[in-house]
């Protein structure tokens, strides 16, 4: 063994520093109306002024009548749809049912607050089909806070068109006006009309638009280009 | 060899060369030794009527307890040592309020019997839950409830096999009463029809004279979930029999 | 928190055919508590050209004030009103000679030119980088709101009444989902021969 200690320099002191997270982007819409909800996502998958890709929906069908819109760190949206798809199963086979949009959305809530204090930075928008047959959107916060309601827009452009649904769908704002039911075609056109909006002013969404159309039959999808600039 | 055949009855995970497990078969027959109980399932909701053996004057009738409340919506009645069933209870509770807690809605008849089936049958197990015992449970249960498939009733014995009756007798008198339920059940009872002939039944297998303090009631109907039936109540089916 | 958001404001500012309207919330809060609900936000920088400053509520009246001043010595010195791209300039200069140590408003300019009742509408930043626009330009606390509404809602050659009814609703849609902006708004319409300035009826909370 050599005698001689190797000599270290010892420089300034440095900070390291690295986050857990990351902001994927992307945005999420869902809208309900008597016998139908639909449930919308841009496809861009960005990092600060890079886009990883043009052809990532974050829509994710979870039974025949519930479909899920997840935007935020892309890592975690993947790690809870895989644990969401498990729990479905798993419920399936414990219950000999399939799981209820309700119960798929208090489910979520306690999934994500058992990650209190480390979250899923996930922004979560449930839509589907109720057990009476209306259709139905549920909003959640990355630590399981949630509630039910008929329309609600989520993540990067979130913030774009939820005054748009509150004039368009909740009729805020507007005196003496009739307040129609929401039918599925206007529904479609406004979910258009919003994301081109937000494509125009939100570097985070673009690309194109997956709009799910959840009825009792089932989920139709229907894709629709949007800027990819 | 040494072994005899009782001895297979020493292990509760070894099965005798004819494929037994003599502790559970055991467990079963002390079921039989219990005081009898009766549940009958009918569209309009499900009744449980238990017998109470009140052995000496100087016991105070209600601390005896064998009808017991799982959820609002879930009833169970029990025969065997009830002590034994103390455990069972508790994870049947935990587990609905756990299933409330995360799925926001009532949980099926059905899946409270799997779940205290699950622990039944962790007897002898190295790794068990807690709440397992190192022998099989000495209890048998009627589970009676209301879920979306609608009045529901299951049996559940000591090796943690669970079936769906219509009607069912457990208990000491349970071969009679059996085959009382048999004889005299129909789709179409109603709920207070069944009321009645689960305490005519009873009435025919106990060896005291039926009375308002040595049986318990309780019925789990749609509108009322959950209720026990109080003496004043029972009184007043005893006096139509 | 920001200092931009410390009082709370919205402003926007719209083009029309041959017309232009500006408008603002009333609201004066410090963080979340509300202290004034008819707070001065737009100021007339001419008969036909109004100027909205939204950001820390002491700058807004200081900016103001000190613009007012410019603007006298400018009426003064060249004896006729200002055009709105000169008051554009004016205020970037203002701004910027604070480079350092800036003034947190970011400022909303609305007005007809005085000789072609051209539409002009321009917004700078607080250091005075301005950007006129041939559509609508936001500022204040929830530019995002704005921007989905105008976005949706704004259409080229609005005649004044559809240019009212629009930036209304943009503005008040918009402020709702704030929480520092709203508690009642104000619309200045302007047109060639007339200026109309209503306060509108909004929800309070």
């Amino acid at each position: 063994m050599s005698l001689q200690m190797e000599q270290h320099e010892y420089g300034t002191p440095m900070q390291r520093y690295w986050s857990p997270y990351a902001m994927n982007g992307g945005t999420g819409l869902a809208v309900s109306g008597a016998d139908f909800a639909i449930v919308a996502s841009d496809s861009r998958l960005s990092e600060g002024f890079s886009i990883h890709s043009r052809d990532a929906p974050k829509t994710y069908q979870l039974t025949d009548t519930t479909v899920l819109s997840c935007a935020g760190f892309h890592g975690d949206i993947l790690a809870l749809t895989k644990y969401l798809e498990a729990r479905l199963q798993m419920y399936e086979h414990e219950h000999n049912k399939k799981m209820s949009t309700s119960a798929i959305a208090a489910m979520l809530s306690t999934i994500l607050y058992y990650k209190r204090f480390f979250p899923y930075y996930v922004y979560n928008i449930i839509g589907g089909i109720d057990d009476e047959g209306k259709g139905c959107i549920y909003s959640f916060d990355p630590v399981g806070s949630y509630e039910r309601e008929t329309y609600r827009a989520g993540g990067s452009a979130g913030s774009i068109l939820q005054p748009l649904l509150d004039n368009q769908i909740g009729f805020k704002n507007q005196q003496g006006v009739v307040k129609t039911p929401l039918t599925l075609q206007k529904a479609v056109q406004l979910v258009k009309d919003v994301f081109i909006s937000a494509a125009e002013r939100d570097i985070y969404t673009g690309d194109s638009l997956v709009i799910r159309i959840i009825t009792k039959d089932g989920v139709k999808t229907e894709t629709f280009p949007l800027r990819r600039d | 060899m040494f072994l005899t055949r009782s001895e297979y009855d020493r292990g509760v995970n070894t099965f005798s060369p004819e494929g037994r497990l003599f502790q559970v078969e055991y467990a079963i027959e002390a079921i039989k030794l219990g005081s009898t109980a009766i549940g009958i399932q009918t569209n309009e909701g499900v009744v449980l009527a238990v017998e109470k053996r009140v052995t000496s004057p100087l016991i105070e009738p209600s601390s005896i307890e064998k009808i017991m409340e799982v959820d609002t919506h879930i009833g169970c009645a029990m025969s065997g040592l009830i002590a034994d069933s103390r455990t069972m209870i508790d994870r049947a509770r935990v587990e609905a309020q756990n299933h409330w807690f995360t799925y926001n809605e009532r949980m099926s008849v059905e899946s409270i019997t799997q779940a205290v089936s699950n622990l039944a049958l962790q007897f002898g197990d190295d790794d068990a839950d807690p709440g397992a015992m190192s022998r099989p449970f000495g209890v048998a249960l009627l589970f009676a409830g209301i879920d979306p498939k609608g009045p529901q009733l299951f049996h559940m014995d000591p090796s943690g096999t669970f079936i769906q009756y219509d009607a069912k007798a457990i208990g000491s008198g349970s071969e009679g009463a059996q085959q009382a339920l048999q004889d005299t059940y129909h789709k179409s009872m109603t709920l207070k029809e069944a009321c009645k002939e689960s305490l005519v039944i009873l009435k025919q297998v106990m060896e005291e004279k039926l009375n308002a303090t040595n049986v318990e009631m309780a019925t789990v109907t749609p509108q009322r979930m959950f209720k026990m039936f109080s003496k004043e109540e029972i009184e007043g089916i005893i006096k139509d029999i | 928190m920001s200092i931009m958001a410390y009082n709370g404001a919205a402003i926007v500012a719209m083009k029309g055919k041959e017309c232009v309207a500006i408008a603002s919330d009333r609201r004066f809060g410090i963080q979340a508590q509300t202290v004034g609900m008819d707070f001065q936000k737009i100021f007339e920088m001419g008969p036909h050209l109004y100027i909205g400053l939204p950001g820390l509520a002491t700058d807004v009246q200081t900016v103001a004030q000190r613009l007012k001043f410019r603007l006298n010595l400018y009426e003064l010195k060249e004896n006729r009103q200002i055009r709105p791209k000169t008051l554009m300039s004016v205020v970037a200069n203002l701004l910027y000679e604070r480079r350092f140590g800036p003034y947190f408003v970011e400022p909303v300019i609305a007005g007809l030119d005085n000789k072609t009742a051209e539409p002009y509408i321009a917004a700078l930043d607080l250091i005075g980088c301005p950007m006129a626009t041939d559509d609508f330009v936001v500022s204040g606390t929830c530019t995002e709101q704005l921007y989905g509404m105008c976005e949706s809602l704004w259409q080229p050659d609005m005649d004044a009444d559809a240019l009212f009814e629009c930036i209304s609703q943009s503005l008040m849609n918009a402020v709702d989902r704030d929480a520092v902006s709203g508690w009642g708004a104000v619309v200045t319409l302007i047109e060639k021969d007339k200026v109309t300035t209503r306060t509108l009826k909004a929800r309070m909370d």
